[in-house]
């Protein structure tokens, strides 16, 4: 039986030699789908290596699902190709555009909540379905400007896609935070509206604070708050996989390894606080 | 800067994507007026997380890329360079692995940095130790299967390369100033002139990528070899340097050297 995939990382060049000599410390790895979707070397030799031992997901950063640009069909196969190497739990990308006119802003652009953009959405979200013959999973992103033009709440939004589009949820704590600070929203509000079989995955990271607005930069531990709200998260959709995405000052895996350990303290703290619920 | 007032039908989807993305690249602020100010901070304020964002993170995608160019040019001219280059080329690939690929090209063409032609060759050549890194694997030909052939294949013998293997010609000394790039502060690396154009051929056997000089006549065979010519071919193209009795003895040993190197990907007769 395989084991239970509870609590992961992301797979990152810098870890894997303290990844190979500390074995077992995660049940899964998150890999970056296009860090791996290179011709062959090094990165795909540890891939394959880790694969051996641990669950993965995937999650790209380019799939661009709300451009109004076509689809990168040559981007999706690709991807299948990885997909087909390492047969992952789930693929996931962000509920984003990241550039038009072939052009790739290697950014994750917010995308306008209206109709108009939900209907493009899911027709997109159900193509790419198609196309890689598995569910997408896709994550809210953290954001720093509101369009004028937006008439859904951003957790409606989301809400109605997943509900039609069929797909399923990466939830990103650290970025709910982010967005709601910067748009003044309930990040409670968020979460409850999220609808709860579809919750696939948690994210967790750190944010750079600049007093008027907070900065999703994934290069600092992750602060109280976004505990707490992982702690209602894990109320609210109980035995989702959890990781922590660090991209940038990248400190040494067991120092991530304990910053897990505080997931998993809060995660078990909340079982408790159910069991005597569940019990009555 | 004029903001216009903000609207509260901003257009289509289309529109305000291409908006955006306008505003990211240039200096198109219409998009300015399509957001909102919120109570803490101002509209401009906001959309410029996204505009140096953009900048910053392809200045740090070029910096992973280029060390020996940073080591070249310091801090200051590096980001001059790279925002020159972000400028020029947008990028066009989904993953930022190849984001740099133009690089030593621009640099090579395009005023002032092509005053600096050294620059231009450090970047070819990282860029060229990059593509090995990650290039298809193959595992090289070993001597034996060489040896065990019947002497008769030997008239059609040809070879294959490992297909991350390349060769550059450098008029400067690069690839030793790179292995010096961290020694000294970023700005200081000193790259020599080579006495002459020297070619050097980069290649990863294994996981670890390899380079080295070659010897003119080496090149010369070792471009023959690339085209998958026949080993008397081969032999053929040695005969202005070695003379025609020395040639296929220079040759075998040549092939011998690029086999126990790991160079040779397969062969066919």
């Amino acid at each position: 039986m395989s084991p239970r995939v509870d609590f992961g990382l992301g797979l990152r060049p810098d870890h894997y030699e303290e990844i190979a000599a500390n074995p077992g410390k995660v049940s899964w790895f998150e890999v970056l789908s296009e860090n791996y979707m290179v011709p062959g070397g090094n990165p795909l030799q540890w891939l394959d290596t880790f694969r051996r031992d641990y669950q993965m997901a995937m999650h790209g950063v380019s799939l661009s699902i709300g451009s109004i640009d076509p689809l990168d069909l040559r981007y999706l196969d690709e991807l299948k190709v990885l997909v087909n190497r390492i047969e992952p739990m789930w693929v996931s990308d962000h509920l984003c555009f990241t550039g038009l006119r072939g052009v790739n802003m290697h950014d994750l652009l917010p995308l306008p909540y209206t109709e108009e953009a939900l209907d493009h959405v899911t027709e997109r979200v159900m193509r790419v379905q198609d196309h890689l013959g598995r569910r997408l999973v896709l994550e809210n992103v953290s954001s720093y400007v509101t369009y004028a033009a937006s008439e859904l709440t951003e957790w409606d939004f989301i809400a109605a896609l997943a509900q039609r589009a069929d797909c399923e949820l990466l939830l990103d704590v650290n970025n709910v935070y982010v967005s709601a600070f910067n748009h003044e929203f309930d990040a409670r509000a968020f979460l409850r509206a999220m609808p709860a079989a579809r919750v696939r995955q948690f994210h967790l990271a750190g944010h750079l604070h600049k007093g008027t607005h907070i900065i999703d930069t994934h290069d600092h531990p992750i602060i109280p708050d976004v505990w707490e709200l992982y702690a209602e998260a894990v109320r609210l959709f109980p035995s989702v996989p959890t990781m922590i995405e660090r991209d940038a000052n990248i400190p040494p895996y067991a120092e991530l390894l304990a910053e897990l350990d505080m997931a998993r303290e809060i995660a078990a703290r909340v079982a408790q606080e159910r069991a005597p619920e569940a019990a009555e | 800067m004029s903001l216009g007032a903000p609207t509260t039908n901003a257009g289509s989807l289309a529109d305000l994507q291409r908006a955006f993305q306008d505003y990211l690249l240039s200096s198109n602020n219409r998009f300015a007026a399509s957001v909102r100010d919120t109570r803490k901070a101002d509209r401009v304020t906001l959309l410029d997380v996204y505009r140096d964002g953009y900048a910053l993170r392809l200045i740090e995608v070029l910096t992973n890329d280029y060390p020996g160019v940073m080591a070249m040019a310091g801090p200051a001219d590096f980001d001059y360079m790279a925002r020159a280059y972000i400028a020029a080329h947008p990028s066009h690939h989904p993953s930022v692995r190849w984001f740099g690929k133009d690089l030593a090209d621009f640099l090579a063409r395009t005023p002032p940095f092509n005053g600096s032609p050294a620059v231009a060759e450090m970047a070819r050549f990282e860029w060229a130790l990059g593509d090995a890194f990650d290039s298809a694997d193959a595992s090289p030909i070993v001597a034996q299967t060489l040896i065990d052939l019947p002497a008769e294949a030997w008239e059609t013998l040809a070879f294959t390369r490992l297909p991350s293997l390349r060769v550059l010609s450098f008029d400067f000394d690069v690839p030793r100033a790179w292995q010096q790039r961290d020694e000294q502060e970023a700005g200081n690396l000193e790259v020599a002139r080579a006495d002459a154009p020297t070619p050097w051929v980069i290649w990863r056997p294994q996981l670890t990528s390899n380079f080295r000089s070659l010897a003119t006549d080496e090149a010369t065979m070792l471009a023959v070899l690339m085209e998958e010519r026949p080993f008397p071919e081969l032999c053929e193209c040695l005969i202005p340097s070695a003379g025609e009795e020395q040639a296929p003895a220079r040759a075998a040993g040549l092939l011998r050297g690029w086999v126990e190197e790991g160079m040779i990907g397969s062969f066919r007769h």
